[in-house]
């Protein structure tokens, strides 16, 4: 038996090494690893970038093992009522949160929470509206463009220049914003070159956004003792509970009542729903897989860097750049976009801005790359690197399962792209980060904050699916046929 | 204008209203009643093609779905499930996957 399976095993590998497919998806590992080498023979520090890139190749593999569309966990429950991703996603949250807990008690956490306020409902919502055009939030247009969809790498232009152009630019709309939000500006008394008082954002973050408060419920609470904080109010509080509140409200509204229909059961007990509970997390299993390690690594993730951070005794990447010889494109602060863990869209609008800096737009007049996140050169951009890895990491998984296939987008898909990666990139600076960096990564560390931005995309998600259908509808009967 | 609706509005999607017999691996041969051809498509559309398709057909009815999104095709057995339908096998083709579900929970 033993010597069956073992010949099995090796005919399936000669099958696979004879798959071009699977050949590709070494060579695209093998060019990482070589690269990564390179690298390090370079300056040993690299490593810290390097921890971004493999860490973005095995965010890629498992979003693609998934079909992890984050972006389908609040469209697909109004726009056809499954519950398939909005699952997978609760289970990856739940993972996280457990090893964010053991990081933050190990005292390696790199985690800063969102400030709280009714500008993360409003981005949200417009993130919202605009994933349900795009296909796919900010993190699965990067997977979809590792399957060769190039409708999705329409996405991450619109997504990367809309950033930068919203964050920078100024001009009338500047007199939009209320005075109240100039007076405070002016007296965070700021350094010229910022210009703060021109650009709304600018306005905003300085005048609006710093006048909030953002902690986790531990610090909100005031809980000292760190097992307590991390476990019993971040971990249970703010992440298992709610989870566990929105897996009961998603089988009571999409799942029960086809369960019980199916399993021909007509006075159910508890144990019948939890059953049914559990068929409702094994209904797609790839899905739940890539959540329970999609949710491990990014916790781990997190770990690694803040081991890093305390090994090069730095709290920012910035400062490794400097001690390299690389001072181009630091903020003011001598920092650079660095949160230490999963995160999408900032490092594509540093990417947007370093492009539009190349054509004598002057992208450091602003808080948010002058102040903060600074315009590195991409080649040493390391959270750059991570969406980088995503787009390498759902290649290599694409190719070798013979998924891989270049998709040209319609005219109409490719302005569907454009325009809502364009909202979705507005939305995502003014709710200070996507479902990943808003969401994700801050429910699954204390700060209640990412539900907040779920509420907001999800009530944004509702009105795409509403636009969406009436776009659809309208193609239809102005043809009266069939095709939708 | 057709060749510029054509640009807009990329590959047609079509349904094939003739039936046929595909087999089927663990059912034998089966009748297919509609075929929906989608490729190209991307989410949600093939999920609202496969609910106009339950909708359309009667109870004990299989439609095929040719799909080369991978997450509508993740998504379409999980789908018809709340839909009160059967989700039969999903076969890989040469361009994608045939996805084939029978309209209704029983046989």
């Amino acid at each position: 038996m033993s010597n069956q399976n073992s010949a099995l095993a090796g005919s399936q590998q000669t099958g696979l090494l004879s798959q071009p497919g699977f050949r590709y998806a070494l060579a695209i590992l093998g060019l990482v690893a070589l690269g990564s080498a390179w690298v390090l023979s370079i300056d040993t520090r690299y490593v810290y970038l390097l921890v971004y890139v493999w860490f973005g190749v095995v965010y890629g593999l498992f979003l693609q093992y998934g079909r992890f569309c984050m972006a389908s966990a609040v469209r697909d429950l109004f726009a056809v009522g499954v519950p398939r991703m909005a699952v997978g996603m609760m289970i990856a949250v739940a993972l996280y949160s457990l090893i964010a807990a053991f990081v933050t008690v190990t005292g390696n956490s790199t985690f800063h929470p969102n400030v709280l306020g009714w500008h993360i409902v409003i981005g949200a919502a417009i993130f919202g509206y605009g994933i349900v055009f795009t296909g796919g939030c900010a993190s699965g247009s990067l997977y979809k463009s590792g399957e060769g969809n190039v409708g999705s790498m329409l996405v991450v232009v619109a997504i990367s220049f809309s950033q930068a152009i919203f964050v920078a630019a100024s001009g009338w709309f500047d007199r939009l914003v209320p005075s109240s939000w100039v007076e405070s500006s002016i007296a965070k008394d700021m350094p010229e070159e910022l210009s703060v008082t021109t650009g709304w954002f600018d306005i905003f973050t300085s005048g609006h956004v710093w006048d909030l408060q953002g902690a986790t419920l531990a610090d909100t609470l005031g809980v000292n003792n760190v097992f307590v904080s991390s476990f019993l109010v971040n971990m249970l509080l703010v992440s298992l509970l709610p989870v566990l509140a929105v897996l009961i409200l998603l089988y009571i509204v999409y799942y029960r009542k086809g369960h019980l229909r199916r399993a021909k059961i007509a006075n159910p007990t508890l144990n019948d729903h939890l059953k049914g509970m559990w068929s409702m997390f094994t209904s797609s299993k790839n899905t739940a897989i890539a959540g329970v390690f999609l949710g491990i690594f990014a916790g781990l993730h997190m770990w690694v860097t803040g081991l890093l951070r305390t090994h090069y005794e730095i709290d920012n990447f910035g400062e490794m750049l400097e001690a390299m010889g690389h001072t181009a494109g630091l903020s003011m602060q001598g920092t650079v976009f660095d949160p230490g863990y999963w995160y999408i869209t900032t490092q594509e609008a540093q990417w947007g801005a370093w492009v539009l800096e190349k054509l004598n737009f002057d992208m450091m007049n602003n808080i948010y790359f002058g102040l903060e996140n600074g315009v590195p050169n991409p080649l040493l951009n390391a959270p750059g690197f991570m969406s980088i890895g995503i787009i390498l990491g759902a290649a290599v998984m694409a190719l070798s399962r013979r998924e891989f296939k270049w998709k040209m987008p319609s005219m109409e898909g490719a302005v569907f792209a454009l325009v809502g990666g364009t909202l979705m990139g507005i939305g995502a600076r003014i709710a200070m980060g996507c479902n990943i960096g808003a969401f994700f990564a801050t429910v699954t560390n204390g700060d209640p904050s990412g539900w907040v931005f779920l509420f907001g995309m999800a009530g944004g998600s509702y009105l795409g699916v509403k636009t969406f259908n009436w776009w659809i509808n309208r193609n239809v009967s102005a043809d009266d046929g069939f095709d939708l | 204008m057709s060749w510029l609706k054509r640009i807009w509005r990329g590959r047609e999607i079509s349904i094939a209203m003739q039936t046929k017999f595909v087999d089927l691996p663990g059912l034998g041969s089966v009748e297919i009643m509609r075929s929906v051809d989608c490729l190209g498509a991307a989410c949600p559309r093939p999920q609202l093609l496969a609910m106009q398709m339950v909708e359309e057909l009667k109870d004990g009815d299989v439609f095929e779905l040719y799909s080369d999104n991978p997450t509508s095709v993740e998504t379409i057995p999980a789908l018809v499930m709340t839909l009160y339908s059967t989700h039969l096998a999903t076969v890989r083709g040469e361009h994608g996957w045939r996805i084939y579900v029978r309209k209704g929970l029983g046989q």
